[in-house]
C-alpha cells in the first residue's frame, strides 16, 4: 500500500493533467492541433470500450472499425436528413453500436480465438460493403455530411468538450469495472479459461457483456468522429483503422487503461507530427506490433515497471510459507455462517 | 448433510475405458483420500467430479442434484470447489487478486453496477478482500500479498490455489496431486491445513501420489487400478490390502 | 450461366489452396497464421516483378516465387511462431502473424505500389479463348495437384509421416525424439513454398496487387471453415463451394454484395456446424 503522501502527490499529479486537458483549447496554437487532440479523444472512446474487450478478455477484434462507421452513419443519416436532434441521434448511434456488438458477438464469442478474430474482420468488411452498396442510405461512394451538435458543442471548442466529456466517461466506466471483481473476471477469461470455469465465471456471458459495451462506445464514437470529420465516405474506415486500435491496446499494455489510453494519444499524434511518418505509419504499426508482441508482449507500460524495478534493485524476498491456522479456521467458519 | 458422489460412472477416451462402473462419495467433514498407480483413473474422476468430463455411464450428484450433465461453473456456484495438478494461476494478478476471483459466486454486482461505480460492488470488493486476506494469511501467504502469482514459489502457488478454493465457502474441495513438488515442511503445513478444512465441515477428496501423507490424513481411503475400485476403507486397512500392495506400494 | 461456374471454381481453387496451406500450418504448430494470404500475394508480386521488369523465363519466374514464398514461410516460423509458441500464451501468435502479415503487406505497397497491375501470361495463348482461358484452369490444377502432393506427402515420404506425428500429439512427438523444431520450420517453407506456387498460377485472375493477402486470407479461412479444419478434401470442396456461391452471387445479385455473402455463409457454418463438413470438434465448451 503506498503511503498517503504518495497518493496526495498521485492526486495532484492527476488533477493537474485534468486540469492541462480541459484547458487545451486554450493553449494549442492552432485549430489543427485541437482537431488531433478531439480525434484522439474521439479514438479513446473507442479503444477505451474495446480495451475490455481485447485488453482484459482476451477477445481480439481486429473489425471495431466496422463499428465505428454504423455510429458514425447511423448519426449522420438520423442528425441529418431526418432531422433528430443530436443528442438523441448519439444515443440511437450507442444503440445500433451495441445491438450490431451483439449480432456478431453471439455467434462468433464462442469460437476459438482465430476464428472470432476472422469473424470480427469480416463483420467489418460487410459493413464496408453495404456502405457503399446501400447508396440511397448512405450516399454510397460519394458518402455524407455529418452535422454538428447542438450549441455550445457546435464550436470545435464545444466539441472538443463533449469528446472530453464523454472520453471521461468512458475512462470512468471502465476504470470502475477493472477494479471490481468483474475486472478479475475478464482477466480469468483472458489467462486462464480453466481457473475462469473453476471459479464458476461464466465465459461467454462475461465475454458477450463487454463486447456489447464497446459496441455501444464504438457507436457513440462513430457518432463524435463523423461530426468532427463533418464528411464520411466508406473509404474512411479502412480495415488498417480497425488494426490501428487494436495496436493501440496491444501497445499501451493489456490489463491496463492507462497504458491504452496514453498508446492512443502517441499513436494518433506521431503521423501527423511528421509526413513521412504518416506515410510509413500503417507499416510502423505492424512493426511495433510485432516487437511488442515478441519482446514485451504485456505492453510497453510493463515493461518499464519491470525495467524501474529493475534499476531499484528490488528483489522479492522468500519468505517460508507460515499457516495461521486459527485464522483460516475462523475465515472458513464465517464464511458457512454469513 | 449433502454428500457428494458419483455412482457407477464409467468413462472412455477413444477406445481406452478410464473408469469402468467406479462409485465413489465423499462425506462433509471427512478427508477421502484416492490413490492408484499412473493411469488408473484418479484425475479422470477428479475432472468428472468437478466437470470438466461427462460420464458415458452412470451419475455424479451432490445430495438430491443430479450434476452429471452440468456445466463446471454450475458445479462451483453449487459448493464444489477444486485444485489442479499444474496450478492454474493468473500470472499478471498479485496473490490477492488471484484469491478473490475465488468468491466470484458470491458475487452479486452485476457489470452495469460495477461500471457506474455504485455502492453494492464496493461493499463486496471489501466484504471479499477482507475474507481473501484471513484466508491467504490462514494458509500462510499474509507476506505475499502483493506480489505477482507469476514470481511465486511453487509451494505458494499450491497454497494459493487452496486459498481461492475457500473464498467460496465450499462444501466439498477437491484436490489434484496437491503435495507435489512441496518439501516434507511444506507437506506438513498442507495437512494441517487440509486438518482445519476439515474439522470445519467441509468434505476433502484428496487425489494423490504421496502415499505416506494420504494414509496419514485421510479417514477413508481408496484405490483404483486400471479405472477400477480395488480397496476401499481405513487407512490402515488399505494399507495392509494385498492386492493394493502389489499393484501400487510394492512390497 | 458456364462463365459463372468456371470463374468460381478458378477464384475458389485460390481459396482451397489457401485452406491447404492452414491445414499444413495448423497441424505442425497448432497456429492458423495470417500470413497465409500473403505467401500467395508474393508469388502473385514477385511473380510479375520477376516476368516484367527482370525478363526472367517463365519457368525461372515461377521457380523464383516460390523460392521467395518457401523463403517467407521460414521467416514466419522463426519471427512471428517461434519464440511465441514456448510461451503459453495462445493470443500471441495471433498477434504476432498478424504484425508480420501487416508488415509484409505495407512493404510491398511501399515497394510495388498500390496498383494492382496485370500478370503476364505463362502459357502462350490467345485472349480470345473465353472459358478456356488459363486464367481459369490454372489455379484449378494447381490446387488439385497440391491437394494430390499433400496426400503423397503424408502417405509415402517419411517426414510426410512425422508431419501427422506431430498434429496428434506434438508433445508425445517430441518426448520420443522427433526434432520438432526443425519440423515446423520444413512445414513452414512447404506451407510459403505452396502459397507462392499458388499465387503465381492465380495471378491472371487476382493481378500483382498487394493487397490480395488479407482478403485471401480471410475467405481461404472461410472455406477452411466450411470444409472442416484438418481436411484437405474439405478444403478443396470449400473453396470451390464459397467459389462458385460468390461469382453466382456477383452475377445474380451484383458485385457489390460479394464479402456479405461470403461472409454470412461463413456465420451460417459457424452457427450450424462450427466444424465444418469434414472436420473435428472446434467450439471450445464455455
Amino acid at each position: 500500500m503506498p503511503p498517503a503522501a504518495d497518493t496526495t502527490r498521485r492526486r495532484i499529479a492527476f488533477g493537474g493533467v485534468l486540469l492541462l486537458v480541459a484547458a487545451l483549447p486554450f493553449w494549442v496554437r492552432n485549430p489543427y492541433q485541437l482537431h488531433i487532440a478531439s480525434l484522439i479523444g474521439v479514438y479513446w472512446v473507442l479503444i477505451g470500450g474495446l480495451n475490455l474487450v481485447a485488453g482484459y478478455a482476451g477477445a481480439i477484434s481486429v473489425g471495431h472499425v466496422g463499428l465505428l462507421s454504423v455510429g458514425a452513419y447511423a448519426f449522420a443519416i438520423l442528425a441529418g436528413p431526418h432531422g433528430w436532434h443530436p443528442a438523441l441521434a448519439v444515443l440511437a448511434a450507442g444503440a445500433l453500436g451495441g445491438l450490431c456488438g451483439l449480432l456478431i458477438g453471439l455467434p462468433s464469442l464462442r469460437l476459438p480465438g482465430f476464428y472470432f478474430a476472422m469473424s470480427t474482420l469480416a463483420c467489418s468488411l460487410i459493413i464496408g460493403e453495404l456502405a457503399l452498396a446501400k447508396q440511397n442510405l448512405t450516399g454510397g461512394g460519394v458518402g455524407l455530411a455529418v452535422p454538428g451538435f447542438a450549441a455550445p458543442f457546435r464550436s470545435a471548442r464545444g466539441l472538443y468538450w463533449l469528446v472530453l466529456l464523454l472520453a471521461g466517461a468512458v475512462t470512468w466506466f471502465t476504470w470502475n469495472v477493472t477494479r471490481r471483481m468483474w475486472g478479475r473476471a475478464l482477466i480469468a477469461v483472458r489467462d486462464s479459461v480453466i481457473a475462469a470455469q473453476a471459479t464458476g465465471v461464466p465465459i461467454l456471458r462475461v465475454k458477450l457483456t463487454v463486447f456489447v459495451f464497446s459496441g455501444v462506445t464504438a457507436g457513440v464514437a462513430g457518432a463524435l468522429f463523423g461530426s468532427l470529420q463533418s464528411y464520411i465516405t466508406p473509404d474512411t474506415f479502412v480495415f488498417e483503422m480497425g488494426l490501428f486500435f487494436f495496436v493501440c491496446i496491444i501497445i499501451g499494455g493489456r490489463g491496463s487503461i492507462i497504458g491504452p489510453l496514453i498508446g492512443t494519444a502517441v499513436l494518433t499524434a506521431l503521423p501527423e507530427l511528421s509526413a513521412p511518418l504518416a506515410r510509413l505509419s500503417n507499416f510502423l504499426y505492424g512493426v511495433l506490433l510485432l516487437v511488442v508482441v515478441l519482446i514485451a508482449p504485456e505492453g510497453i507500460g510493463r515493461l518499464l515497471e519491470t525495467s524501474i524495478a529493475r534499476i531499484r534493485g528490488q528483489r522479492p524476498t522468500s519468505l517460508p510459507v507460515d499457516p495461521d491456522l486459527r485464522r483460516l479456521a475462523a475465515a472458513i467458519r464465517s464464511g458457512h455462517s454469513p | 448433510m449433502k454428500v457428494l458422489e458419483a455412482r457407477n460412472v464409467s468413462k472412455r477416451f477413444g477406445g481406452v475405458v478410464a473408469l469402468s462402473q467406479v462409485t465413489i462419495d465423499i462425506q462433509p467433514g471427512e478427508i477421502h483420500g484416492l490413490i492408484g498407480p499412473n493411469g488408473s483413473g484418479k484425475t479422470t474422476m477428479l475432472n468428472l467430479l468437478s466437470g470438466y468430463y461427462r460420464p458415458e455411464e452412470g451419475t455424479i450428484c451432490l445430495g438430491e442434484m443430479d450434476l452429471s450433465q452440468a456445466a463446471v461453473q454450475r458445479r462451483s456456484a453449487g459448493g464444489i470447489a477444486r485444485t489442479f495438478q499444474k496450478p492454474r494461476l493468473l500470472p499478471t494478478l498479485t496473490v490477492v487478486d488471484n484469491a478473490m476471483i475465488g468468491g466470484w459466486t458470491a458475487t452479486r454486482a452485476g457489470f452495469l453496477s460495477s461500471a457506474l461505480g455504485l455502492p453494492l460492488p464496493a461493499r463486496e470488493e471489501r466484504l471479499l478482500r477482507a475474507r481473501a486476506l484471513e484466508l491467504l494469511s490462514g494458509v500462510g501467504l499474509g507476506g505475499v500479498l502483493s506480489r505477482r502469482a507469476s514470481l511465486l514459489e511453487h509451494a505458494e502457488q499450491r497454497f494459493l490455489e487452496i486459498a481461492r478454493g475457500l473464498m467460496g465457502n465450499p462444501q466439498f474441495l477437491l484436490l489434484d496431486e496437491p503435495a507435489g513438488g512441496l518439501t516434507g515442511v511444506e507437506i506438513g503445513h498442507l495437512q494441517s491445513i487440509l486438518k482445519v478444512v476439515r474439522d470445519a465441515g467441509v468434505g476433502v477428496l484428496l487425489v494423490e501420489h504421496h502415499t505416506d501423507f494420504v494414509f496419514r490424513v485421510s479417514d477413508r481411503v481408496t484405490t483404483l487400478d486400471l479405472g477400477k475400485v480395488i480397496k476401499h476403507g481405513v487407512p490402515s486397512d488399505v494399507r495392509s490390502d494385498p492386492e493394493v500392495i502389489r499393484v501400487y506400494l510394492g512390497p | 450461366m458456364l462463365t459463372v461456374l468456371v470463374s468460381g471454381l478458378a477464384s475458389g481453387a485460390l481459396l482451397a489452396a489457401a485452406a491447404l496451406v492452414y491445414n499444413v500450418m495448423f497441424s505442425t504448430s497448432k497456429v492458423l497464421g495470417v500470413t497465409t494470404g500473403q505467401t500467395a500475394m508474393l508469388g502473385g508480386v514477385f511473380g510479375a516483378w520477376f516476368m516484367t521488369r527482370l525478363h526472367f523465363p517463365v519457368i525461372g519466374a515461377l521457380l523464383g516465387s516460390v523460392i521467395v514464398g518457401a523463403v517467407f514461410g521460414l521467416l514466419t516460423d522463426l519471427i512471428a511462431v517461434r519464440r511465441v509458441l514456448s510461451r503459453s500464451d495462445e493470443h500471441l501468435w495471433l498477434l504476432s502473424t498478424l504484425a508480420l502479415a501487416t508488415i509484409t503487406q505495407q512493404a510491398v505497397a511501399l515497394w510495388w505500389g498500390t496498383e494492382p497491375l496485370p500478370f503476364p501470361r505463362i502459357i502462350h495463348q490467345d485472349f480470345g479463348a473465353g472459358l478456356l482461358d488459363q486464367k481459369y484452369w490454372l489455379p484449378v490444377v494447381t490446387a488439385l495437384a497440391l491437394a494430390a502432393a499433400l496426400e503423397l506427402f503424408y502417405r509415402r515420404t517419411l517426414y510426410g509421416k512425422l508431419f501427422l506425428a506431430m498434429s496428434e500429439d506434438a508433445f508425445a512427438a517430441r518426448a520420443r525424439g522427433i526434432p520438432t523444431d526443425r519440423i515446423r520450420a520444413l512445414s513452414y517453407v512447404i506451407v510459403g513454398a505452396m502459397g507462392g506456387l499458388a499465387g503465381f498460377m492465380a495471378g491472371q485472375l487476382t493481378f500483382a496487387y498487394f493487397a490480395v493477402g488479407i482478403t485471401l486470407s480471410l475467405n481461404g479461412f472461410i472455406a477452411l471453415a466450411v470444409g472442416g479444419l484438418g481436411s484437405n478434401a474439405g478444403a478443396l470442396v470449400g473453396g470451390a463451394a464459397l467459389g462458385i456461391l460468390s461469382a453466382g452471387a456477383s452475377y445474380f445479385i451484383g458485385g457489390e454484395y460479394q464479402n456479405t455473402i461470403a461472409v454470412g455463409v461463413l456465420m451460417l457454418v459457424l452457427l450450424v456446424k462450427p466444424a465444418g463438413l469434414f472436420g473435428a470438434q472446434v467450439a471450445r465448451p464455455v
